[in-house]
């Protein structure tokens, strides 16, 4: 060619070879431009997706909400919370009373004679407890009327929409023979508010009973018992002192008060239950799923940072070649356990071994131990730790060993130890790649469902934060979890399948929160390189 | 703080030894004494059998082409080669102020302490100015303001630096200009009151406003210490340096004064390198 170059003109056009116009390059480039473009429209349509389905989830809650007011179920909810005080009372009394016939059995005494001791005040537990029965009747019955209100509500709008789609599609005969009840639930609520007189008797009454009854507080001659007799009293007490703020809460009550986004917006966010199936009202609060997931996480993250950046340094900056590779492999190995796998150990192997080891002697200082429940906020963190390790390793081990060997050298050179070195160039050199990568595993944790599905106990409750130590050993419910127990048994379209989905969005969006630090993070930490 | 702990040969801190000097100007003599020494990387012999005398106050330029072995020689004078998993030693002994300073007994921190070096591309820590140049006190555990504050002035000032810097010693070392960047890792390695600097290639990254400003560092500092350079800048050596020592494929070849070397090369290698017909 270029020879004949020589002679005459260049001939500079291209002699690739073309197929369907295109030459290899252009081919290439197309191929990993599609991939590229596929995975973001899969993105978007997943976010979109997302936000449709669970769009729709406020409006259809604030209605709900609207209806559990209009028809009184809120008013007799503010009585049931009463009753329901008044009720734990009563526990405690009677838990008294059991610890007191453990300490008789503890001293050998044998079963009439510890009867006749209990026997003692037994009078004053019954009389306590007969004075809430006709408070709680009352709520009961009230409980019936709004709720059979709120049902007959609810089949007259399946009628009337059912008759409306028929209208629709022009049968109108058949939509004629469709009775349709004009439920008017003012009526109802009228009915229960009438009563609220009878209500605030009976109230007294019990007040009154409780004076009457605590004055006379019976004796039972252990300290420790008798303390806590003095303890009742005075939540007896205070409970007297709580009931004018129900009767208050009662009489400003107003079912015609608008529901408004905001308080269903809050409800979701804020809510503390998550009640679903329910024959009185269902109610779909994030906050025992979201506190789950983050106690869960947490424990994970406790575990996991120590061992996963202590390996990372390990690795990077002392173990010897043969050390590296035949731990770094191993570690990375992790990884590629099916998170079913690693469940099921924790259901068959571990959660058992953290019950038993809970009883072993050198814990029994704690208060927490022994635990009695095998699938806890702990197994599942636990395991969770070990999927979050490999994921926090192999980048915080990239993230040291990104550090540039001079800096290192420097320091050697300057009459550093090589723990001195790590310590005081290294790590904070890397700092913000870990950092990162420490965010990274965090998000793999809190994204992580068959592990917590299997192994975290699935309760759904705020774990007790009262309860020092034995707060990570309670049972909860994660956001992941729950949506993947219940989204295959919820009716498309209803308000507990948009629910769902509104959980599945939190979670995404802690995720994208999460993965977009993390960015932020490792570019901060590019510049601060110069 | 000895070298070698029962080894009555103690290295003297720089301050007694200048102070010395001026007392009674004795005979140089020689506080880097090469013996015997062959060196390997694996099965690769790197040094063969190098034999030479560093003295004391002189600065002595190591050159030659890519690949002789100057570095290599250099690294093994503060023991940096130790991170080098295969090196090993064949033959031979460095050292430094009559202590050997590869008997088994000798702390490589003791000995890095007394041998500071100055690396081919300048390499600050990405803290302030400040934390860069105590860093070597830092980690003896120094942390009085007061002392602190003395040794920057005090490093800054003897790296010809202070005046550029001072108003700013709070900003990252990674700030710099490259020159400056090299004059600041000298003043960190001065820091620590070393007896000896080595350099290796400190110019080689630097444009030429700067390798002068370095090149009249090296003068200064000439006075109260001890400096052994690497470079392939010729005209460098013979500026900077007293003695010179010229290397061919792990051997010395030739050591003499500087001017003798480049007027007059005994060897016809040495001729030929410096002349320019090869390396």
């Amino acid at each position: 060619m270029a020879k004949e170059s020589k002679s005459g003109r260049y001939d500079l056009h291209s002699r690739r070879r073309r197929v369907l116009g295109l030459d290899k390059g252009q081919a290439l480039k197309g191929l990993f431009g599609g991939n590229a473009l596929v995975s973001v429209i899969v993105l978007a349509l997943i976010t979109f997706f997302l936000f449709k389905e669970g769009a729709g989830f406020f409006g259809q809650y604030r209605h709900d909400i609207e209806l559990y007011r209009k028809s009184g179920l809120e008013y007799v909810e503010i009585m049931k919370k009463e009753t329901d005080s008044f009720s734990e009372l009563n526990r405690y009394l009677n838990s008294i009373r059991g610890e007191h016939a453990s300490v008789l059995k503890e001293r050998g005494l044998s079963f009439a004679e510890a009867k006749a001791e209990l026997s003692s005040y037994e009078d004053f537990i019954y009389n306590f407890e007969d004075l809430g029965y006709p408070l709680r009747e009352y709520v009961l019955e009230m409980n019936e009327v709004a709720i059979g209100a709120r049902n007959m509500f609810v089949e007259a709008s399946n009628y009337r929409e059912h008759r409306e789609n028929l209208l629709a599609l022009g049968r109108d005969e058949e939509a004629a023979e469709v009775e349709v009840l004009d439920v008017d639930l003012s009526v109802f609520v009228e009915m229960i508010k009438e009563g609220e007189p009878d209500f605030l008797a009976l109230n007294d009454k019990v007040a009154v009973g409780i004076i009457r009854l605590t004055d006379d507080l019976p004796t039972i001659g252990i300290e420790k018992l008798d303390d806590k007799m003095q303890r009742f009293k005075e939540l007896a007490l205070m409970f007297v002192s709580e009931m004018d703020g129900y009767e208050t809460r009662l009489a400003e009550w107003d079912p015609q008060e608008p529901v408004g986004m905001g308080s269903a917006f809050a409800s979701f966010v804020f809510g503390k239950d998550w009640v679903t199936n329910s024959s009185i009202q269902d109610w779909y609060g994030i906050l025992p799923l979201f506190t789950g997931s983050l106690l869960v996480a947490s424990i994970a993250m406790v575990i996991a940072i120590p061992l996963g950046v202590g390996a990372a340094i390990y690795i990077n900056q002392v173990a010897t070649p043969a050390e590296q590779n035949f731990i770094k492999p191993y570690i990375e190995f992790i990884s590629a356990i099916p998170s079913v796998v690693i469940g099921f150990f924790g259901i068959a192997v571990f959660g058992e071994f953290v019950r038993q080891a809970s009883g072993w002697a050198i814990f029994s200082g704690l208060d927490a131990f022994p635990i009695s429940e095998r699938l806890t906020a702990f197994t599942a963190g636990c395991l969770l730790a070990l999927m979050a390790i490999p994921t926090i390793f192999t980048l915080a081990e990239d993230a040291i060993n990104n550090v540039p060997k001079s800096f290192k050298e420097a320091s050697l050179a300057m009459g550093a130890t090589r723990l001195q070195t790590t310590m005081r160039i290294i790590v904070p050199t890397s700092l913000s790649g870990i950092i990162s990568a420490i965010l990274l595993g965090f998000g793999r944790v809190i994204g992580e469902t068959m592990v917590v599905l299997l192994c975290a106990g699935n309760r759904i409750e705020i774990p007790d934060f009262t309860d020092g130590l034995a707060t990570f050993f309670e049972p909860v419910h994660t956001m992941t979890g729950i949506i993947a127990q219940e989204l295959g048994e919820v009716v498309n379209g209803s308000i507990h399948y948009r629910a769902l989905f509104m959980v599945g969005m939190v979670l995404f969006l802690l995720s994208l929160l999460i993965n977009y630090l993390a960015q932020k993070i490792v570019l901060k930490y590019q510049v601060s390189r110069g | 703080m000895a070298l070698v702990k029962d080894n009555p040969k103690v290295i003297t801190s720089s301050k007694t030894s200048s102070s010395m000097a001026t007392e009674k100007p004795e005979p140089k003599r020689p506080l880097i004494r090469v013996a015997d020494f062959d060196f390997y990387y694996g099965e690769k012999q790197a040094l063969f059998d190098i034999n030479m005398d560093m003295k004391e106050n002189e600065v002595t330029a190591f050159i030659g082409p890519s690949g002789c072995g100057k570095s290599t020689l250099l690294r093994c004078i503060n023991r940096m080669n130790d991170l080098v998993e295969v090196a090993r030693i064949g033959r031979g002994k460095i050292e430094v102020n009559g202590a050997d300073i590869y008997d088994p007994r000798v702390d490589t921190i003791e000995l890095r302490k007394r041998v500071g070096m100055v690396f081919q591309k300048s390499n600050p820590f990405p803290k302030s100015i400040y934390e860069n140049v105590i860093y070597g006190l830092r980690i003896q555990g120094i942390n009085k303001k007061s002392v602190l504050d003395e040794a920057v002035e005090r490093c800054l000032k003897g790296a010809a630096l202070w005046d550029e810097v001072r108003d700013r010693l709070d900003t990252s070392g990674l700030s710099l200009s490259g020159g400056q960047q090299q004059r600041l890792c000298i003043a960190r390695a001065l820091a620590v009151e070393p007896d000896i600097l080595l350099m290796d290639e400190p110019c080689s990254a630097l444009d030429p406003v700067a390798t002068a400003k370095v090149e009249e560092l090296i003068h200064s500092l000439k006075k109260e210490y001890t400096i052994v350079i690497v470079t392939h800048n010729m005209q460098q050596a013979a500026r900077v340096s007293d003695k010179t020592a010229f290397f061919y494929l792990g051997k010395l070849i030739e050591m003499a004064k500087t001017d003798e070397i480049f007027m007059s090369p005994k060897n016809e290698q040495t001729e030929a390198y410096i002349s320019g017909r090869f390396g």
